[in-house]
């Protein structure tokens, strides 16, 4: 049996983990643990296992964080048209079209091999298509599946740099980096670098990064390999909350979660060999 | 701004990587120690193995860096302060390098000329961040590029210095540098080193400028209509 105590530094140790300040964590189960005692209960008993008490307590407290932000909705921000790509004899990618406007979400869904990562490097300009038209807004965040991120350097390193590119100051970068990381529930720590961190958070870098400079158009890789079951439906909030805020986001995905909820689904049929 | 962030970002992580700065360290001093018997021979090979250590460093850097600086090439950063930033980073490393050996050479030999040691050490340093860059640009893996920077530079220590053929290769110049600072010889020497060091710097710089920005610059992408 767990004493109150014990309960208690748990749900510490779970608000931490969920991006909650420390001194905010502590505070929040000291009062857990006292309106349990008062109430003559077992915390446990009363609020259930610490880490789901802290999973509610922390969506609760970012929720606030996340409202959209101020942008403009409704324009065009990626127009596909008979987009193509062959690899020598192989097309990977035949007649793609798409309009995506701000405040729309799309998903790319397709077997392995059909070519969803190609579209989006297609989209972000670091592949060139072999035939048809691409238009893309220039105010784009990135987020590529793999070595989007440098495994030498910490979270706010990252904020920094990135924030360069974008003409932020390094102050500006680390304060914006830091709080989409906590819409996210993770709190960066300044000693880990990338190399250190796990291959979820380190996926939470790589689409915090995405989004830094506010962009128009938000382009994410299946950046959720590696999240927990919370941080997977985090992500989907944060790509909503995107949305609701104005900027076009276009997912790749090869799973069906939540794709009811999405206003484009862009399926590619598996590539051939032809 | 993006040649500074990227340098600076470029040496916060080679001072990560100790072990790799420990060999870098290393790797000349055993070059040098070899040869420490015979002071020409001791500074060319000190020169070699600095000229290998900060190539090698370099090609690492950049071939690391690859995917991170697509991205960052995407999102608006410029290809010239990214390669630039990478290649300012290696050289300052390599300075330090250059520094520490010019400190250990002048405490351990006689060398008539010192300030010609100076300029034997900074021009390998120069040359050896854009040959390392031109590597990774030519062969972009790492066990790869590693390996055919190993064979310029055993070409390089192999090669009669005397033969024509042996100016074709990147720090020729060492040869004439370091005969220039230890030995009696005539300004000709100094003037044919660098002479050598400007033309392969200019080439090196310039092959893997060009080459990096081709591979960093996204493809141009109009706006909506």
């Amino acid at each position: 049996m767990m004493s109150p105590q014990e309960w208690g530094s748990q749900l510490v140790a779970h608000l931490l983990e969920a991006g909650i300040e420390p001194e905010q964590a502590r505070l929040l189960a000291q009062d857990s643990v006292a309106e349990a005692e008062s109430a003559g209960e077992d915390p446990a008993a009363l609020y259930g296992p610490a880490v789901a008490y802290a999973y509610v307590v922390g969506q609760t407290l970012r929720a606030p964080i996340a409202a959209p932000l101020d942008r403009a909705r409704g324009a065009v921000v990626l127009r596909l048209t008979e987009v193509t790509k062959r690899y020598g004899r192989r097309t990977v990618l035949r007649g793609v079209n798409l309009t995506l406007h701000g405040g729309e979400v799309a998903a790319v869904v397709g077997a392995n091999g059909s070519g969803k990562s190609t579209l989006l490097n297609i989209c972000a300009g670091s592949t060139r298509a072999s035939g048809g038209t691409v238009e893309r807004t220039p105010r784009v965040g990135y987020a590529p599946q793999q070595y989007g991120v440098s495994p030498f350097l910490t979270a706010q390193e990252h904020f920094r740099l990135f924030g360069a590119v974008h003409r932020m100051s390094g102050r500006k970068s680390v304060a914006t980096g830091s709080r989409l990381a906590q819409q996210l529930g993770w709190l960066p720590r300044r000693d880990i670098v990338a190399a250190h961190l796990s291959g979820g958070t380190q996926q939470k870098l790589n689409v915090v990064l995405s989004e830094l400079n506010r962009p128009d158009l938000v382009l994410l890789d299946e950046p959720y390999q590696g999240f927990d079951q919370h941080t997977y439906l985090d992500f989907w909030d944060q790509v909503f909350a995107w949305r609701d805020a104005g900027a076009g986001v276009l997912v790749v995905t090869h799973l069906l979660h939540d794709l009811d909820r999405v206003d484009h689904l862009l399926e590619l049929p598996k590539a051939d060999e032809s | 701004m993006t040649l500074t962030a990227v340098s600076a970002a470029t040496l916060r992580e080679l001072s990560r990587r100790r072990v790799a700065l420990l060999f870098v360290f290393v790797l000349p001093l055993v070059f040098y120690v070899v040869r420490v018997e015979v002071p020409w021979q001791a500074l060319r090979f000190l020169a070699l193995g600095i000229g290998w250590a900060v190539a090698t460093l370099a090609l690492f850097s950049h071939v690391g860096a690859r995917r991170l600086d697509q991205r960052l090439g995407v999102i608006g950063a410029s290809p010239t302060g990214l390669f630039f930033g990478r290649q300012l980073a290696v050289v300052v490393t390599g300075l330090g390098l250059a520094g520490i050996y010019f400190v250990i050479v002048a405490l351990t030999q006689e060398i008539p000329r010192l300030p010609a040691l100076a300029l034997l050490l900074v021009t390998t340093v120069l040359i050896s961040a854009p040959l390392g860059a031109v590597v990774s640009l030519v062969v972009p893996r790492e066990l790869e590029g590693a390996l055919a920077l190993l064979t310029i530079m055993t070409l390089q220590l192999l090669v009669d210095p005397a033969d024509a053929v042996a100016k074709l290769l990147p720090l020729w110049s060492t040869r004439e540098l370091s005969a220039y600072a230890i030995e009696p010889v005539g300004e000709d020497y100094l003037y044919r080193g660098l002479l050598h060091f400007a033309v392969t710097l200019v080439l090196c710089v310039l092959l893997a400028w060009v080459v990096s920005y081709f591979r960093l610059r996204p493809v141009r992408l109009l706006p909506p209509a």
